[in-house]
This record gives C-alpha cells, structure tokens and sequence, in this order.
C-alpha cells in the first residue's frame, strides 16, 4: 500500500530502529502537524510505541500498544453504532481485537454471524426500525462477496448500511498465500455500482475522515449503503508517536426539499382534482413520515395506494385504499407519486403471455407528479431505477421532509366550497374502504379450514395473537398474498418495514433478525413470516438469535418450494405444450422434507412443528409468544398453501 | 423472486375488475332506436373495442371475453362509461347509448363456440390427482381456494364449457393448456372435483376474520 507518511509508522522503519536497540529515535514525520491545525484535539490515549518491557535489549520488538485500529475504534465510536454484525475475518483481525478490548465490546458490541450475507441483511432489518445503520466488517475479498447479495438488497431498498472491510494492499506486507486470495487492488470495485459511496484511505487521519463522511452519505435520502475499507497496515501497525490525529464532527446533512414553486404547483393540482390519489411506497423514513401522510390525505381527503416498502399509512384509515387501488387509479385525475419507486407500473400495466403487451392503467389526461429522492443518486449498471416514466412535475427531494411543506401549501389553496367537496368525497372513499376490507374478508374465508392452512388462516391466527401487544412484523407479506396487510390494523411505524428491496432471497430471515435487534430494547414483539426457501438460503443466523437472545417469532410459510420459480417453469411447460407434470423438478424441497424445527432446535432456538392442521396453530402460537417473551427466538413450522 | 411482478402484481390487477363489481349509478336505460348487430359489428371496431376484446368480443391480452354477454345492457353501458378496472371509460361523444346497443345486439350475435362439455362426465378423483400433478393448485391452492397468484375456482362458479374454453385460451396472465397436454376428458375431471369442494364460509360465520 501506499504507506501514510503523515501519522502511521513506516514499519521498515520501526523494525530497524527498534533493532537498534531505541524505540525513541522512531523519527516522527514533522507532516503530522500541517494535517489541520484548527483541530488540535488528538482522540483517544496518547499514542504510543513502546518496546515491550520484558524484552532483552537488542530483541526485535513485536509488541504494540496503540495499533491504528484503537484510532479506528475512536473514530466509530465518534459514530454511535449500537452493533457490529460480522462474520470474523484475518484481514480485520486488528480492528475485532480492538474493538472488543480497547473498545470494551460495547457501542458497538460484537454480533457473531454466520454469513456475510446475514451481517448486512440484520444491518439492512435493523436499520428499518431504528433508522440508522449499525457497523459491519466484512472480510476481504471472500467476505465482501458473500456480503455482496445483501448489499444489492438494501442498495434497491435505500436502506443505509454501514461497511468496513479489511484488506491487504501492500503486496510487500502479505504474509502468505491466504493474504493473497484475501487482497485486491480495488476491494469495493465489486459492489461500487451498489453502494452510494467508498472509500480506501491510505492513512488514519484519511480514515477518520472518510469514516465520518460515509457516515453521513449513507444517511441522507436516498440512504444507501456505503463501504469503507480498513487496510490491514493501517489497523496493525502502532499509531506514530505524535501523530496529530483527530476525527471531525458528523453534522447531519439535512434531507433534500422540495423547490418551493413546485410544490405549490403540486398542492394547486391536488387541491383542484376531483379525484386526486397518492400513491407511496418508501416515504415514511420516520414516525413523523407516516403522520405527516395522513395528514396530506385527511386534508385532501384523498385516497392513498399503499406499495408497502414502508409503513406509510394506516392500513384501516378509511383513505387507505390500497386494497381498491386498481379502481382508484383508474379513476384518478390526479396522481401523486410520493418515494414511489415504480412509477411507471403504477400507470401503466404489463399483460400478454408471449411479449409483453403494456396498457395504461389511467385515463388520458391524467397529470401525473412525483416528489422522490431516487431522481437525486442513480447508478448505470444496475437497472433497479425500473422504466421511465413520463411525469408532469418531477421533485428531486425527500419525500417526508418535503410533505410539512406540502400540507401547508395545499391549506393555503383550499377554498371552503372544496372543502365541503373534499368532505363529500371522504364520505364515499370511507364507504368504499369499508366494501374493500369486507371482500378482502370474504376472500380470506375461501379455504378457511385447508390443510395445508391456508396464507389467510395463518395470518388471522398470529394476529390473534399478537393483536394486543406491541407487535412488529418484520416480514415482507407479498409470499402470503399479502394477508398481514390486508387484515390486520398496521398503524405504528414499526408495524412494518417492506421487503428485500432488490427481491433477493435470503433476506427473510436475517432482516428479521435484526429487526428483532433493534425492537428488543423498546420491548416490542417481533414477528417474522419465514419462507421455507429464504430460510435455507443461510439459516445460521437462527443461532444468531438464539446466542445473542433476540427475541423472535417466527412462523414458518412452509410451502416445501421455490415457489414463485414453481409457477414459472409451470407456465414454460404449459406454453411449450409438454411435460406439465414434470415443473416440480428442481424447485421444490421435498425428498427429503425439511424439518425446520429439528434445524431451529439444533440452534438453540426454541421450535415446534410441522403443524398441518389449522386448529393446533392458536396454542402452538401462544407456547412460542411465550418464549419470545422471555427474550428468546421461537420458531414455529407450518405447512401452508403455496401462497 | 426473480421475475415476482409477473405473478404477483400483474395477477392482483387481473383480479380487480369485474363488471359485478361495478358500483356505478345505473346507467339510465338507453332509450335508443331498435338495435342492430350488424352496426354493432362495425362500432366495434371503429370504435377500438375490438382492441383489447378482440373481433368476435372474445378477449384478446388486453381485455376478457365479452361474447356472448353473460350481463344486460345497462350494465353494459355503465360499465363502459366508468369502468372500475385496467378498461379505459368512453365517454358519450366517444361512443353512443345506440352504439352501445347496437354492440350489445352484435355481442349477442355471437354463438358460444362449439363445445364437447355436454357429452362429458368427471371423476372427482382422478379430477383431484390431476388438479395437482398439473399445477393448477400452483396458482389456485391446494384446494382450488385461490390466492394472490389465481382467483378461487373451487367450487367454479362458471360452466364446465367456460371452463374449457378459458384454460385452452386464457385472456390474462394463466397459461394456457391446449389439447396437447390436457384432454378435455381431464379437464372435466378436473370440474367435477372442483364442483365436490364445498363453498367457502361467509366471513361473518367466523370470529377470527372480524377482529
Ligand atoms: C384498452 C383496452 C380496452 C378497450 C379499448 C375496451 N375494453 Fe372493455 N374491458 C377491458 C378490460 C381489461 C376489461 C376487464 C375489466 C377491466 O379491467 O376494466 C374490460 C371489461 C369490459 C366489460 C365488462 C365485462 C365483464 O364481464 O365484467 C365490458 C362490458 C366491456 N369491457 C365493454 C367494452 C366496450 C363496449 C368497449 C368499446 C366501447 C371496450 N370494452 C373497450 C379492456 C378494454
Ligand atoms: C401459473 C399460474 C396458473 C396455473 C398453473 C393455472 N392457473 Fe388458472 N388462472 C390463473 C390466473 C392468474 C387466472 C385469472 C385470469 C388470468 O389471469 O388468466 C386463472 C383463471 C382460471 C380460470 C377462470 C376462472 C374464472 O372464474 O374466470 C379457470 C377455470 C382456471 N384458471 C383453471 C385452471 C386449471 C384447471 C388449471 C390447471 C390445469 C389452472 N387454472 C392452472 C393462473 C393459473
């Protein structure tokens, strides 16, 4: 690597002076000094490199008191992680070291994971509800590239995940074959077209300020991830005598708002359409997104139409129209995208079986606006900014931090002849809402009594449960046909967090996992609807919860298939006129069947099932609430309709 | 997972539609001149219905079969002024109360095709195996109960001949099984276990559904 001549010593250096019997004489690069002289406060403990005591004079010295990893736990301490999730890894053994001795193991405190995959994933869960990251480390090459699936996940799904790898980029200073294979000469190349920001700082003062800076850059909309890497000498070697290291003070940046003319132009719009409808899906960031929505909507009275990637409106707020929105949107003059990241498929739609045949979903005419902070950061590579989609005013900012503004401009232009309009409007969106929620009853019957039990009955069952508590579904439900949404009473921020993102599996259980983490000390009841197939993806994280006593229930939607790959290679054969019988073949996991609860158990973690019938799952459900309760993961297995 | 809004999203805005739905004002009858097919025909074609329902009414990708009309024509008409699904509304400038009628006679005109369901009877049994080994149940549940994937068929509210009709031509997203892998013997098998399945509960019978 390109060695810090500023604050790190040259270990050449420090090898031969130490050889010549005096530490002391280590000559301090005088470039220290010019780094920021308005920043004199150095952080931490004095540097220091001392011979080790019990040496005898001559000896090589191969002790260090201060390595630049205590400096780098300075720095993120300076960031308030709560968690470091991480698989341990050589190329970060300094940084491990020092952080669960010099750091004390808390703030962050160590979670061992089994798969990188699973660090990013819980940092991806976590960060859902507590609304900020928690720290990573991931271990060189190989580690990044399991890490790299869950990274895509929250990349799609503007989650901020925080990611420090380790690394060997001085060839001279490799030990052996293993630091090799664990090196490259751009670690973070491999995820740059996912992550919004990295870096590879060449010297401690460069870490610290790159460790502060990614920190704020994966924090403010779009949040993405963001990857930092450690470089193996930088951890290892001792900290200069003198170096003049400090670390710079994180000032949030405040989130992107709208240009006021605009969003006065949106709120005239709004304010004028007979049938305005908002349509959301990554808007509420924070409790105050979700408040802030319902009182867009009760002001407009205006109906929303939920894509769920967060939970931005109550489900049973009788201008929750999510389950009409087809209709609603059909209907609309007005269309209001708000963090909408599909707009394009929300007016229009993709039938046909052999080319896709598109048809608008809206009448011509309709004006379509959208207020999203995706139009301020996107990559090439990657294709999940999804089609074009031809609007009338588009806002680059912010969502919620944008709707305070936007209440107040549509207040202002509400005269009180629409007011008695918007009043007569919500009376019948009401009376609507309540004939949606009646069907999706009605639907929710059809197979009531199945077995395998059915995605409705399951859902009912847990909600009976759960319906007291302060519950959290951690989940994303579109595998159960979307039940939880569609009858349980979703109010609370923490209610629901969407889904993958980038729709890549594995994400189910270790995002819950770490949803759990974050809900564990607000006391919450964190509930996770476990598919069979994303379970198996790295189910080690089910240890995870049980060593770290994360509370979690766990109800496995066990349809013994890759499911939605089931349907489709039906739909091949179907359309190719052969073997329809045979699509089976390599999507389902059946020969032998899987016991979930034997793999949950083997864990630790407290687990019964299978449960086929629909009548054992009420007790079955209190039995594992209990133990949740008692601060440990239960799981329970049950066999289930494929949706 | 991967390719998830196929199945997921565009089967829920399949489902979302239908003209017992329609909550619309009635239309106010039409009082129209007697109507005439043949007109009919042409309106419906210059008018572009024929786009998405196809020549003979018969659905096309874009829009379910229509012919023969299993609704009556104010129905009809309220629907296509507001329609509650992916159809766009046609306003009266657009196309006319006796246009509508005369598109209804035409759609009346139309014979249902030619069907071999009369003549067939099913074996709920071997209809039960069969509905698994080919993937309806993929789609439909186990049972035939539905889900976000496939509307509930079982118990199916429409004929034996609706039936063959759409699962060899589907309009939207279900694939179609020809003649080649299913046997209109199969299918009628298929039918009669559908028709065994008891129907579902009103929701209101079950406590857990109103909490
Ligand atoms: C752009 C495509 C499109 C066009 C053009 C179109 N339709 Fe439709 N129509 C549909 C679709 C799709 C449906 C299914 C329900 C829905 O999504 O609205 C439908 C449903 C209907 C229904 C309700 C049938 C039922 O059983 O529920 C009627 C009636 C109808 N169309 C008549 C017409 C007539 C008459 C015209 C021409 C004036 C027309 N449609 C033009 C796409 C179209
Ligand atoms: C890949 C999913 C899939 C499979 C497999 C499938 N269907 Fe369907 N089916 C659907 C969908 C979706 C619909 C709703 C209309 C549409 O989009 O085509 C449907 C509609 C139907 C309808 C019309 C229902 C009505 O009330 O109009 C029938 C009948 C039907 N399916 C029977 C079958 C049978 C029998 C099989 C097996 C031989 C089968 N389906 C397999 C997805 C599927």
């Amino acid at each position: 690597m390109r060695k810090s001549k500023k604050d790190s010593v040259n270990r050449r250096d420090f090898l031969r002076a130490a050889a010549a019997g005096t530490a002391a004489l280590v000559v301090h690069p005088a470039v220290a000094k010019a780094a920021s002289p308005e920043q004199p406060r150095a952080t931490g403990a004095p540097p220091l490199l001392k011979a080790q005591p019990d040496a005898p004079a001559g000896a090589e010295v191969v002790t260090v008191d201060r390595p630049g990893s205590d400096f780098m736990v300075d720095v993120l301490k300076t960031l308030n992680f709560e968690y470091l999730c991480a698989n341990p890894g050589n190329s970060f053994r300094s940084l491990h070291e020092s952080l669960i001795n010099y750091g004390g193991n808390r703030t962050p405190e160590f979670i061992t994971c089994c798969h990188e995959e699973s660090s990013v994933a819980m940092g991806h869960g976590y960060a859902k509800i507590e609304g900020k990251p928690l720290l990573v480390c991931v271990h060189g090459t190989v580690g990044l590239q399991h890490a790299s699936m869950a990274i895509y996940d929250a990349f799609c799904d503007r989650v901020p995940v925080y990611i420090v790898l380790g690394n060997f980029g001085d060839a001279a200073e490799r030990f052996g074959q293993v630091d090799w294979t664990h090196s490259a000469q751009d670690p973070a190349a491999m995820i740059r077209d996912y992550v919004k920001w990295d870096d590879r700082p060449v010297s401690l003062q460069g870490f610290s300020e790159s460790a502060v800076r990614a920190y704020k850059i994966a924090t403010t909309p779009p949040m993405m991830p963001v990857a930092l890497v450690a470089d193996h000498e930088l951890q290892e070697y001792a900290i200069s005598d003198g170096a003049n290291l400090s670390v710079p003070k994180l000032t949030m940046t405040s989130p992107p708002v709208g240009d006021s003319g605009a969003v006065a132009e949106i709120a005239r719009l709004l304010v004028a359409a007979e049938n305005p409808v908002l349509v959301t899906d990554r808007v509420a960031r924070t409790p105050a997104g979700l408040a802030g929505l319902i009182e867009l909507a009760e002001t407009l009275q205006a109906p929303v139409v939920d894509r769920n990637g967060r939970m931005n409106f109550p489900t049973r707020h009788p201008l929750n129209h999510t389950e009409r929105g087809g209709a609603a949107i059909a209907n609309a003059d007005v269309i209001a995208g708000l963090e909408l990241t599909d707009f394009w498929s929300t007016v229009n739609s993709v039938g046909g079986q052999l080319n896709p045949v598109v048809r608008p979903s809206t009448k011509p005419g309709t004006k379509l606006v959208s207020i999203t902070a995706n139009e301020l950061y996107m990559k090439s590579n990657y294709q999940d900014f999804q089609r074009y989609a031809a609007v009338d005013i588009a806002i680059a900012a912010d969502a919620e931090a944008t709707l305070p503004s936007l209440i107040e401009a549509v207040k202002r232009q509400i005269t009180d002849d629409r007011k008695r309009t918007f009043q007569d409007r919500g009376a019948k969106l009401a009376t609507a809402h309540q004939q949606a929620m009646q069907a999706q009853r009605e639907t929710a019957a059809s197979g009531w009594d199945a077995t395998p039990i059915s995605t409705a009955r399951m859902s009912s069952e847990i909600w009976a449960q759960i319906k007291d508590e302060d519950w959290s579904l951690v989940s994303n439900c579109q595998f159960v046909s979307r039940w939880p949404l569609r009858l349980w009473d979703f109010n609370k921020h923490y209610h629901y967090i969407g889904g993958e993102g980038g729709y890549g599996v594995g994400y189910g259980l270790p995002a819950a996992v770490g949803a759990a983490l974050a809900n564990r000390k607000h006391g919450r009841l964190t509930v996770n609807i476990q598919n069979d197939g994303d379970l198996m993806f790295a189910p080690g994280v089910l240890w995870t919860a049980a060593h770290h006593r994360i509370p979690l229930l766990i109800v496995m939607h066990n349809n013994r298939a890759y499911h939605q790959e089931l349907m489709q290679v039906q739909m091949m054969a179907d359309r190719h006129n052969r073997g329809i019988t045979n699509a089976s073949i390599g999507s389902v996991l059946v020969d032998p069947p899987i016991d979930y609860s034997k793999l949950a158990q083997g864990m630790g973690v407290h687990a019964e099932g299978p449960i086929s019938d629909p009548d054992d799952l009420a007790p079955a459900i209190r039995r594992a609430i209990a133990i949740v309760k008692g601060g440990d993961p239960a799981l329970i297995d049950v066999l289930t309709q494929p949706r | 997972m991967r390719n998830l809004t196929v199945l997921a999203s565009a089967f829920a805005l399949v489902l979302a539609c239908p003209l017992v739905n329609a909550q619309t004002p009635a239309a106010k009858s039409a009082d129209t001149a007697a109507a005439s097919a043949a007109n009919g025909k042409r309106a419906f074609t210059s008018v572009g219905c024929v786009a998405c329902h196809g020549a003979q009414g018969q659905g096309t990708a874009m829009g379910i079969q229509i012919a023969p009309p299993p609704f009556e024509l104010p129905a009809l008409i309220t629907y296509v002024r507001q329609p509650t699904g992916k159809m766009p509304p046609f306003a009266p400038g657009a196309v006319s109360d006796q246009q509508l009628a005369d598109i209804y006679a035409f759609l009346k005109s139309v014979a249902p095709p030619p069907s071999a369901s009369e003549t067939l009877t099913g074996n709920a049994d071997n209809g039960k195996k069969l509905f698994a080994a080919y993937g309806c149940y993929e789609c439909h549940g186990r049972q035939g109960a539905g889900a976000s994937t496939g509307p509930r068929i079982g118990p199916p509210a429409i004929t034996l001949a609706a039936v063959l009709r759409y699962v060899r031509a589907p309009t939207g997203q279900m694939p179609p099984y020809t003649t080649k892998v299913v046997s209109d013997q199969d299918l009628a098998d298929i039918y009669t276990y559908l028709k065994s399945l008891p129907p579902p509960p009103p929701a209101s019978s079950i406590p857990l559904l109103n909490q």
